[in-house]
């Protein structure tokens, strides 16, 4: 840990968590601190617990009542702890913006209207019952929606676009939220390498140009070492591994995981026009 | 060998043809022991066919002379429908949301359900003779006795359109900090939205035939028409009325049909 990341409050920090399901333990023991303006990447193999730990970090989950201590908090502001939610937790959700796999946008709604979703938090009640979104809140929507590129679609319907499109939304709905920490759920598994890359690509830029703290989960350690500086290692519920990813070589993978390995690096062995087509985006 | 295997697969096992034997057996038996407490006479119809021959008769041609007064009840026969179906759309939401074992806790949805059931379970008949009493004679006791009905049905079909949403899109709204009311709002009335409307429509059709009848124990419309013109035996008269409502029914149910179509 640097001297700076004493002093600052860390942007999330997850204290001995534990959660078990019926009989499996998904986290063992998690501890982490992550500090405000970090791009950091969780992965593991499937049912390592990683998008488990992510759900707990927004609330969305809570963690087991049994162990002492199990606790977390992010900018300082008390999330859950001891498998209870702290009561002010939607103020917490409001500041942060979470990606989903599935993009969880409302699908008849307009594009515009799951974007300015991401506004709910601080509005009072009677303009969010009756749709009347403040002037200041539809400008920053539609800024949003240009920022990741796809303005276009603004008043189609979120099911008519396609996969990358609806995840570029669910980004912009965190950009309309001010969130100053982004959480990550396999947010390129159901997409293209070529949306993937612009996904990643979107979540990187924000990270450098808003100083946004973002944690994405991952399936593919070559996108963790393409555009997360830090990698954080989950297997059977438990941290393995925790820092730069450059040090994340095959055979450091190899020694961490075993057979497992295969299945995180497969994408750059497996796709060769997948390499090509990163190599190209770089070189231009 | 082969052969022999084939021949016993031909027909299902002896174990399913027991089962489908027994529920034939079930059913022929429910019905034979309906048959005396039901009074079925078959021989009725053909011994009294003359009667009823006569009887038929009296029906044709029908009186259409007083088309007008029939015509102005079988609107206002339409105006119970429409506010008996809205005021029941109205309290319908609330109370499906609170059916829903997605939205409430067990501790308010079972409440609610058995309410609900309650308003559902006595026939819309029932409720105008209480409100004839209650408020009088006339329409509004009609749109009371449609509402509270129709309240029940609407509320368990829409929360079991609520039970049956994506909790996806809830979830992505309610990780921006949104509370239950807006979670309601944007994820799960626009998934539920067609539904509804369909339901709604389905419902007002019904109520379109039920506001017919209500009227038979003075709840207003044309059903206090038919009632008098038969208890005078004014059989051709009652023929026209009957001619109207057939027609009127039909309309809306192909209206409301074709407007269903739009939102499924």
């Amino acid at each position: 840990m640097t001297k700076a990341a004493k002093v600052m409050v860390p942007a999330i920090k997850v204290t001995r968590l534990h959660k078990t399901f019926n009989c499996c333990k998904a986290l063992d023991g998690v501890s982490l601190d992550i500090n405000p303006g970090e791009m950091v990447a969780l992965i593991g193999a499937s049912g390592s617990g990683k998008s488990t730990l992510l759900r707990h970090v927004a609330g969305l989950a809570v963690g087991d009542s049994s162990t002492q201590g199990g606790s977390i908090e992010v900018m300082g502001r008390p999330i859950q702890a001891c498998g209870r939610l702290a009561t002010d937790i939607r103020a917490t959700r409001a500041r942060i913006g979470f990606v989903f796999q599935q993009f969880n946008l409302v699908g008849r709604l307009p594009v515009m209207t799951n974007v300015l979703t991401g506004a709910l938090g601080r509005l009072p009640l009677w303009r969010s019952l009756t749709g009347l979104f403040p002037l200041e809140d539809r400008e920053r929507a539609l800024e949003a929606l240009t920022r990741v590129g796809i303005h276009e679609t603004a008043w189609q319907r979120a099911s008519t676009l396609s996969g990358g499109q609806q995840q570029r939304a669910a980004i912009a709905r965190t950009l309309v939220q001010r969130a100053e920490i982004i959480l990550a759920d396999e947010p390129i598994a159901s997409l293209d390498p070529e949306s993937s890359r612009r996904v990643m690509e979107t979540l990187a830029t924000i990270n450098a140009e808003d100083k946004t703290t973002v944690v994405v989960c991952l399936h593919q350690v070559d996108f963790a070492i393409r555009y997360c500086p830090r990698t954080i290692a989950l297997k059977k519920g438990q941290i393995v591994f925790d820092g730069p990813s450059a040090e994340l070589t095959p055979s450091a993978l190899r020694d961490l995981y075993g057979a497992e390995a295969d299945e995180l690096s497969a994408p750059i062995q497996g796709s060769a026009s997948f390499i090509t087509d990163t190599a190209l985006a770089v070189a231009g | 060998m082969n052969t022999a295997i084939d021949t016993a697969r031909l027909s299902p096992p002896p174990r399913q043809s027991l089962v489908k034997l027994l529920a034939w057996g079930v059913i022929f038996a429910t019905l034979a022991w309906s048959w005396s407490g039901a009074e079925i006479r078959p021989m009725a119809l053909i011994t009294d066919g003359a009667n009823m021959g006569t009887f038929l008769a009296d029906f044709f041609p029908p009186n259409f002379h007083d088309w007008r007064y029939y015509l102005e009840e079988m609107v206002i026969t339409l105006h119970i429908a429409i506010w008996g179906t809205a005021l029941a759309i109205v309290c319908a939401i609330p109370f499906g949301l609170l059916c829903a074992e997605n939205v409430a806790p067990a501790w308010i949805n079972q409440p609610v359900r058995r309410l609900m059931d309650s308003c559902r379970a006595i026939n819309e008949m029932v409720f105008a003779m209480l409100f004839v009493v209650a408020v009088g004679l006339g329409p509004f006791a009609g749109v009371l006795a449609l509402f509270v009905h129709t309240t029940g049905i609407l509320a368990k079909l829409f929360s079991e359109a609520v039970e049956a949403i994506d909790p996806r899109p809830v979830e992505g709204i309610r990780a921006t900090g949104a509370n239950l009311l807006e979670e309601i709002v944007y994820g799960i009335i626009p998934q539920v939205m067609p539904l509804w409307i369909s339901y709604s429509l389905y419902r007002f059709e019904s109520n379109v035939r039920s506001a017919t009848v209500v009227g038979m124990v003075g709840a207003g419309g044309i059903g206090v028409v038919l009632w008098e013109i038969i208890r005078g035996f004014y059989f051709a008269e009652t023929c026209a009325v009957m001619l109207i409502i057939i027609a009127t029914v039909s309309i809306i149910d192909i209206v409301s049909s074709r407007l269903r179509k739009l939102f499924i």
